[in-house]
């Protein structure tokens, strides 16, 4: 580890032996580590890096373009075309200089470690070291302007690290090859072996998906507020007052379309270095979750969901420390293992990513009659059961939830009681599990019951834990 | 069985050995409670030099000393309703007296031992122990012990983390 300190005088005699070219031993320390550590040579990310952010402003332009549109109609088409245009060049040129010269100084190599080093920055130099041991998941993601010319970019997450590591842009390829090699590194096998082969498990029509999304409320809800923006608009304004809504009226269609276009194709696979999530209409995304990370799980079922048997599926991952638990952009990326499946596959995708879990003779104990006066809309779905290898619960009214979490990731254990539930002789009991968009509470128990309940878990939980095999990489 | 007993029983069971915390942390809990108060009396003084009814500074001293009162009172009860039991495996912390709970934490769990104390806790001497887990929402904190108590217990628990520790 010593070795790739930067700077100090040993690593400055060591560094002249190495054979990378040294100048001098005048050269500045901090560029002597810098080469020590560099074992496969240093690569680049792609020329075209620049160009793809200076693309990336020019639905800007067009929006500039649009809402001017209707004051430049009757100067002449050509002249606002020309106008147009000077401000997409104006726009566009500063920008791409600046990133060519980011784009100059950014390096990335493996160090002699085996961990990932990225180099960057103009006036501020900084260099990234990427424990790959503490590694947490790695995307493979393209926006819309990088996949207009076939690029992706990388992002790294490591746990203890409250940002992402990403690496703007390389070719797919490049970017798949990437990504296999640095989890090739971080399990400890040979990195050249390839991407390792992968297991489709589902993949979700899109026919499903737009179903899906019409017999939500929420996107009703915001389809229709589109509607009276337009209505409205049109009275008040007059036809023209349309290109206005561009700007204006677009937010609630554009919160259902993102919906949409986040979950299109989404195709969920398994391979040797963890489950893939792929999906995405405008920018696609492929998420490797490593394996025996997911934490806990929910099935969340939409009023109008349920004549089809339908659900959604979400996870929690093993992530960041509970100290920055704050950084919630991490997170919540992959945390829809399923945007909606019939309840089937749901299961038997969660038995596959949960191996020695059994999720079937779940006998659900339901709360007491007496729950209603505290919980009047859900009380009747309310019910906690326990097996061998599993805590689950149950909730919601109109949208219906069943969690779990397994015995053996279990975290800590609440039972709570406000001055209400105190006056029925209820509790509710908590399953604490990594942050998450999964929750597992059993609420308006029996107070004894409850108790008994965190009581039992405790024990189930130390012993699922003295059982479980130490969580591995590779299988 | 009455009501109160009941609840007694589910929150802190009897058979386990329960350690109150020191009550030394209602005083200062209590210096704190008139430290959050000032604003509230030179807002009254303030009130009381210009011309305006009687009535409105004399109603919001009415108010500050009623809220004072109470929340006198309630620090008291809260602080005897705090307590922590240190069993084989796990660690029972237990509190509140409107919002009841237990917390139960593994200590094979633990990923960390904090001891802190604010400016008003040390001078009355008292501490507080925090536990975390992977888990955001564990929420174990036992506030209102003695320095050299706070920091036993960091110590023991820490090594008793240490044996039973398991990955994620």
């Amino acid at each position: 580890m010593s070795d790739q300190d930067p700077g100090g005088p040993i690593a400055n005699l060591k560094g002249e032996g190495h054979g990378h070219g040294l100048m001098t031993p005048m050269v500045p320390s901090e560029y002597v580590g810098r080469h020590l550590a560099d074992v496969d040579g240093r690569r680049r990310v792609h020329p075209l890096t620049p160009l793809i952010h200076g693309l990336r402003i020019i639905p800007i332009v067009l929006l500039i373009g649009f809402s001017t549109a209707n004051s430049f109609a009757k100067t002449g088409d050509a002249r606002f075309l020309a106008g147009v245009l000077v401000v997409a060049v104006v726009l566009i040129a500063p920008i791409t200089g600046l990133q060519y010269i980011a784009w100059k100084r950014l390096s990335y190599f493996f160090d002699s470690a085996g961990d990932l080093r990225i180099d960057s920055g103009v006036l501020q130099r900084h260099e990234r070291r990427i424990q790959l041991s503490r590694l947490q998941a790695i995307d493979v993601v393209q926006p819309l302007a990088a996949r207009l010319v076939g690029m992706a970019e990388v992002r790294i997450e490591v746990a203890g690290s409250a940002s992402k590591a990403t690496l703007q842009f390389l070719t797919v390829g490049e970017a798949t090859a990437l990504r296999s090699e640095i989890l090739a590194r971080a399990a400890g096998v040979r990195h050249d072996a390839g991407e390792a082969p992968e297991n489709v498990l589902v993949h979700v029509p899109a026919g499903d998906l737009v179903l899906s999304l019409a017999l939500q409320a929420h996107v009703w809800f915001f389809l229709v507020v589109t509607v009276l923006l337009v209505v409205v608009t049109v009275l008040s304004s007059g036809p023209a007052g349309l290109t206005l809504l561009v700007v204006a009226g677009g937010a609630p269609i554009f919160i259902v379309f993102s919906e949409f276009s986040k979950f299109f194709g989404f195709t969920l696979a398994e391979s040797p270095d963890g489950l893939r999530l792929r999906h995405g209409l405008l920018q696609t995304a492929a998420q490797t979750v490593p394996p025996g990370r997911v934490q806990a799980v929910g099935f969340y079922e939409p009023l109008l969901w349920r004549r089809r048997g339908w659900v959604r599926v979400k996870i929690n991952v093993a992530g960041v420390k509970s100290s920055d638990q704050g950084s919630g952009d991490r997170a919540y990326s992959e945390s829809v293992l399923l945007p909606v499946a019939p309840w089937p596959v749901a299961i038997a995708v969660v038995s596959r990513i949960l191996p020695g879990v059994n999720l079937q003779a779940l006998e659900w104990q339901s709360a007491p009659r007496r729950a209603r006066w505290r919980s009047p809309w859900q009380w009747r779905c309310l019910a906690v059961a326990v097996n061998d290898s599993v805590f689950a619960v149950r909730g919601g009214w109109l949208e219906r939830r069943t969690c779990l979490v397994p015995h053996a990731r279990t975290q800590s254990l609440r039972v709570t009681q406000g001055p209400y539930q105190r006056a029925l002789g209820l509790a509710s009991v908590h399953v604490d599990s990594t942050p998450g968009p999964v929750g597992i509470t059993g609420h308006c128990r029996d107070a004894n019951d409850a108790r008994e309940l965190a009581e039992a878990q405790s024990d189930r939980a130390r012993l699922a834990r003295g059982a479980a095999p130490p969580a591995r990489w590779l299988r | 069985m009455t009501k109160s007993s009941m609840t007694q029983q589910v929150f802190r069971p009897p058979n386990e050995h329960w350690t109150p915390v020191s009550p030394r942390m209602a005083s200062a809990r209590r210096v704190s409670l008139v430290i959050a108060m000032a604003p509230f009396l030179i807002a009254v003084v303030v009130l009381a030099a210009v011309e305006i009814p009687r009535w409105i500074p004399m109603s919001l001293l009415a108010f500050t000393i009623v809220v004072a009162v109470w929340a006198w009172w309630l620090i008291g009860r809260r602080v005897r309703s705090f307590g922590y039991a240190e069993r084989a495996d796990d660690l029972l912390v237990t509190s509140g007296i409107m919002f009841r709970r237990l917390v139960i934490v593994p200590y094979g769990r633990m990923q960390l031992v904090d001891v802190v104390s604010g400016p008003v806790d040390r001078k009355f001497g008292v501490a507080t122990v925090q536990l975390h887990t992977a888990a955001a929402t564990t929420d174990a904190t036992i506030p209102g012990l003695l320095p050299q108590d706070a920091a036993a217990l960091r110590d023991r628990l820490a090594a008793r983390g240490e044996e039973r520790t398991a990955g994620l």
